[in-house]
């Protein structure tokens, strides 16, 4: 570049002033960079739903955190407190050995210690059962009788921070289980609080005898008293083989025995005698039907069964439509454990299990019928325990060697099938897709299906559609094509007016105001619908019939001065028919009074099956349908009015009528806009919120009735977004909903987009 | 479809002015009839506003039949507007109205019997700027069949060829009639718009500076077939350009401020006006 000299005399006029290039320059330097941070906020936004999201999908970590020295013995149940601190186990004799796994080596570092129930002395112990969910021993004795023992942990705080977890035995006394003075084999009991049954299984001679008591608590003025025998039982009759395993589920409401030929026999308590309900062979199919293992999964409504080959199943109870009782059926089925299973710990916040044999440890997650984690560990396991606050797992081995593990898994129930796809939680008789963040039992398990939601965000988006695309598509054309310019200049800015309503209040009204009218009238309502499409088809009609000498009377644009009376006028007909209608059409018998009723309300379900909801998607679809006619109207009339009047005038000169010109030329020259606003229309539905907050029930479904509500993946993160613990699985899970929201339209903008810009280029105006 | 007409012979109201218009029509009707030289196109004391603007001023013209008659004036006479009257474009305009009648073979055209949809099917219309529709060569000229509801096939390709043919596009474009007819030049998009134009064969040609857009040869070819299309069109032509009206038309209209200031055979006024201002507007002292 050579330097130049600058022109010395520049005319006055030819100088640019420097304030213009100046600002000139600062401008396309501010679009730019305002260009690209908008680009980059939607990324980050993007990335930050993403990084909510992603933890949901991360498999449970597990890793070493210590090893201590147990005392050699012959143990044959292993616990441990809330916070995995204390572990105990429990030898042939009855004593509990505890295992301090806090601090080794430091100066509160406890040495190992025993703990024995007061009567210990006395017994000879024949078999020890643990409840982990009451923390409760289970002692039966070699003479005929049983005696729970709690195990009390209780945390201090002391001064100097930390935590001390100190412990103490609560025993209750020796009971008589039967009147056979032998050695109780198995061992189990229930107590719901109201009633308690304890099951056991001795041998007399060569036979097997059950027997069961039921128990009952002295209530005193001072709190519970003790426990003491109150019916027992003779269940003998109901063996028919060498019972291997006995459960009684915490309700005590039954006892389950598994054979060792692979039957299972449920009994069914109801307060006062057993019955025989089911019998059902877990491994029905396999060559060796026989039960390794059966143990309760958290809430004692599912069994975890294992066979000898290693074959892993769960049945739940539910209710049998045919039986009309609750029964166990085969709900999940899990990967088989190669060396069988030799020990069991069930989790106490969630459906998860610790499960597994020999060198390799499994846990499980029994709703999504997932392996959070499977490990062949260096060492022989003969017991394990999963902590009650899942977050540590604890090992002995075959050397007496405690090992410590800290688990790391935060979203157990979290995987595809959870959010996606159709799972039996327990209790239901099939898969299904549910939405359930919250229930009212400690154990309630979270439904977290986001299929409702889509489809309930897709069924509030349909009816608005319905509703709206017609009315706006139709008004724009109109206003565009056939109102005269004076009364164009007047709709357009009411309907932008309209675009500016507060979602909240259109969502007030529709709340307050008009779902109460629309579920009175239904039939009015549709009526009245149907009314004005038809007489607007038929006046149309009629008017091209009538002689000109009568049409023109009207200037063109002014036809609706005709039109609207008879609108009016038919649509109040309609209404009015509405009512004459249901007193004969919609009618049902009232069961209780035999009185005949009249109301659409109560027919529709009757006559269909479906539900019937004040707060509807029919209500919905209407109101959001108002939010979303404005935004469409607009830019489909800017659309409209913006195709180049030589295309109109062209079609016009060339004989065409004015509906021909708009639909043959006009329309699909201004397609690319049209498409634009239907777009962005359908955009504001999907994510409409408050409307479908207010407007409806917010119960999630997955069925497109218009007469039931729905919950959108928008309302649902309103709604439960509050009430979600920061971080947990459910606000995870609400942001997987934002991110497919966000998905959903990203997809749609883009296909539409590629659509929009394809027919621009197909109807591009020549300039 | 007659809203713009409440000058003095509008007849929006009753039974008994629609009856005096019968009777004015009768009349004039009778005065063709006697008239020799039956004229196609009348234009009687026509007057013009764009709201209270007056633009022509009682204009009085008789138009031949199958004959090219030119409208020549400075920029803003009135030429297009008047053009546009014939077949009632303007009524698309807001605000406007008019005074005396058009009438076309003897019956006004602001008739308020008349369907203006038949009046510019009757009329064919070629724009200044070429306006083809966003779609193919052959939409865009079978266009007018098929807003009347004929869609047979032979029909149509009967159509498209004989206007292609008449316009002379055909050999220019027979091999591309399913293409966008915005990927013909301007010269030849102004040729289907004639082409259009003539799709439905209307009585009159209506042309609005046709060849303004265009280069010398293009406009060659367009008049060579306003030649052409004499033969079978009564064809009125609005141009700045005083060659090309003594090339193409037989009669020659001057206007000047909405005023009709000449009306004669070409040849006359090119050569022999009787005005001063028509021999000064074409002799190119003002314009
Ligand atoms: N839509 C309209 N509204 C109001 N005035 C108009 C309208 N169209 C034209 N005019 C006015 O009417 C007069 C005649 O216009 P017109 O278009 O007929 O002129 P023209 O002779 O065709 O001119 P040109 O040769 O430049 O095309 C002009 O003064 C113009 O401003
Ligand atoms: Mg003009």
């Amino acid at each position: 570049m050579t330097k130049q000299q600058p022109l010395k005399t520049i005319p006055e006029r030819f100088v640019v002033r420097p304030a213009t290039l100046w600002f000139d320059r600062f401008m396309n330097y501010f679009i730019t960079v305002g260009g690209l941070s908008i680009i980059i906020a939607v990324s980050l936004i993007f990335v930050f739903i993403l990084l909510q999201v992603l933890p949901l999908f991360r498999g449970a970590r597990v890793e070493p955190q210590g090893t201590f020295r147990v005392p050699g013995d012959d143990y044959v149940v292993m616990g441990t407190d809330e916070w995995s601190e204390l572990p105990f186990f429990v030898n042939r004799r009855g004593e509990l050995i505890f295992v301090d796994t806090v601090d080794p080596g430091g100066p509160d570092h406890r040495p190992p210690f025993t703990q024995t129930p007061a009567w210990l002395d006395e017994v000879e112990v024949s078999v020890v059962a643990y409840n982990a969910f009451r923390s409760q021993l289970l002692y039966g004795t070699s003479d005929g009788r049983f005696a729970t023992v709690d195990v009390q942990y209780e945390a201090t705080f002391p001064e100097r921070g930390g935590r001390e977890v100190s412990v103490q035995l609560r025993e209750t006394p020796l009971m008589r289980i039967s009147p056979a003075e032998v050695p109780v084999q198995r061992l189990a009991y229930g107590n719901s609080g109201n009633q308690a049954i304890v099951a056991a299984m001795q041998q007399v001679h060569d036979r097997y005898e059950l027997h069961a008591v039921s128990l009952v608590q002295q209530r005193t003025l001072l709190g519970d008293g003790e426990l003491s025998v109150d019916r027992s039982y003779d269940l003998s009759e109901h063996l028919d083989g060498k019972p291997e395993h006995l459960l009684v589920p915490s309700d005590a409401d039954g006892v389950l025995i598994g054979m060792d030929d692979g039957r299972v026999s449920y009994l069914h308590f109801d307060g006062h005698e057993f019955h025989k309900r089911q019998m059902f062979v877990p491994f029905r199919d396999l060559d060796d039907r026989r039960i390794v293992s059966m143990d309760f999964l958290l809430g004692d409504v599912s069994l975890v069964f294992t066979a000898s080959c290693g074959a892993n199943r769960i049945f739940s109870l539910y209710r049998d439509p045919q039986r009309d009782a609750r029964v166990w059926g085969h709900t999940k089925t899990f990967p088989d454990l190669e060396r069988g299973a030799s020990f069991y710990s069930a989790a106490m916040r969630n459906k998860a299990f610790l499960i597994g044999g020999g060198h390799i440890a499994s846990l499980r997650y029994a709703t999504t019928e997932s392996v959070r984690w499977e490990e062949a560990l260096p060492f022989w396991i003969t017991h394990a325990a999963l902590g009650p606050r899942y977050d540590r797992m604890l090992f002995l081995d075959d050397q007496y060697t405690l090992h410590c593990y800290r688990l790391n898994d935060p979203h157990p129930q979290a995987a595809w099938r959870t959010f996606f796809g159709r799972i039996q939680y327990e209790g239901q008789s099939a898969p299904e897709f549910a939405w359930q963040s919250t229930g009212g039992r400690d154990d309630f398990e979270r439904k977290l299906s986001l299929v409702p939601l889509i489809l309930g965000t897709l069924k509030g988006t349909f009816y608005a559609m319905i509703f709206a695309l017609p009315i706006a598509l139709l008004a724009a054309i109109y206003t565009s094509q056939f109102l005269r310019p004076e009364m164009k200049r007047f709709v357009k800015p009411v309907m932008e007016i309209m675009a500016s309503l507060p979602s909240v209040v259109l969502g007030f009204l529709a709340a307050l105001w008009l779902a109460p009218i629309i579920s009175n009238a239904v039939p009015s309502v549709l009526l009245a619908m149907g009314a004005i499409i038809v007489a607007a088809l038929v006046v149309g009609y009629l008017w091209g019939l009538l002689p000109q000498r009568i049409r023109v009377q009207l200037k063109p644009g002014y036809e609706f001065l005709a039109f609207v009376p008879v609108m009016l006028l038919v649509a109040y007909a309609g209404w009015q028919l509405g009512f004459v209608a249901e007193r004969h059409w919609f009618v049902v018998e009232d069961p209780s009074t035999g009185l005949q009723i009249a109301d659409f309300r109560l027919w529709f379900p009757y006559a269909t099956g479906l539900g019937f909801e004040q707060r509807n998607a029919f209500v919905v679809g209407f109101v959001m349908g108002f939010a979303v006619i404005p935004i469409i109207f607009t830019i489909t009339e800017d659309a409209l009015s913006n195709v180049p009047e030589a295309f109109r005038s062209g079609s016009l000169a060339l004989g065409a009528s004015r509906w021909q010109t708009a639909i043959r030329i006009v329309l699909p020259t201004a397609s690319a806009g049209i498409f634009s606003a239907i777009m962005i229309g359908l955009g504001r539905a999907v994510g409409e919120t408050m409307i479908v907050v207010m407007a409806t029930g917010n119960t999630p479904v997955t069925e497109f009735n218009p007469f039931t509500g729905m919950r959108t993946l928008s309302a649902n993160i309103a709604v439960e977004l509050p009430e979600a613990p920061y971080l947990g699985t459910l606000y995870r899970t609400l942001f997987l909903g934002a991110l497919v929201l966000f998905l959903m339209t990203f997809l749609v903008n883009t296909v539409a987009e590629i659509l929009r810009q394809r027919l621009r280029e197909k109807y591009r105006a020549v300039e | 479809m007659n809203d713009k007409h409440d000058g003095t012979v509008a007849a929006t109201g009753g039974a008994s002015e629609i009856q005096q218009r019968r009777v004015q029509v009768a009349q004039r009707r009778k005065k063709i009839d006697n008239d020799a030289s039956a004229q196609y196109i009348q234009v009687c004391d026509h007057s013009f506003f764009y709201g209270s603007a007056q633009v022509l001023f009682d204009l009085n013209m008789d138009i031949p039949e199958r004959q090219v008659t030119a409208l020549i004036g400075p920029s803003g006479c009135g030429k297009s507007t008047l053009l546009r009257n014939f077949n009632r474009m303007n009524d698309l305009i807001d605000g406007i109205s008019h005074r005396g009648d058009i009438l076309i073979d003897g019956r006004s055209i602001y008739d308020p019997y008349l369907e203006v949809i038949s009046l510019r099917k009757r009329i064919g219309m070629v724009f200044q700027k070429s306006n083809p529709f966003p779609k193919s060569i052959y939409e865009n000229i079978v266009y007018s069949l098929r807003v009347a509801g004929r869609n047979r096939r032979a029909e149509l390709d009967e159509t498209v060829e004989r206007s292609l043919r008449a316009a002379a596009l055909w050999d220019e474009v027979k091999d591309r009639l399913r293409e966008t007819a915005f990927s013909l030049s301007g010269g030849q998009m102004q040729r289907l718009c004639i082409a259009r134009a003539i799709a439905n064969r209307p009585e009159i040609l209506l042309m609005d500076e046709p060849c303004s857009a265009l280069d010398p040869v293009a406009t060659g070819k367009i008049e060579d077939l306003i030649h052409q299309l004499k033969e079978e069109y009564t064809i009125i032509i609005v141009t700045h350009n005083m060659q090309q009206a003594a090339r193409v038309s037989d009669r020659t209209a001057f206007l000047y401020m909405g005023r009709l200031i000449e009306y004669d055979d070409t040849e006359t006024i090119f050569t022999n006006p009787t005005e001063e201002q028509t021999e000064a507007y074409v002799s190119g002292r003002f314009g």
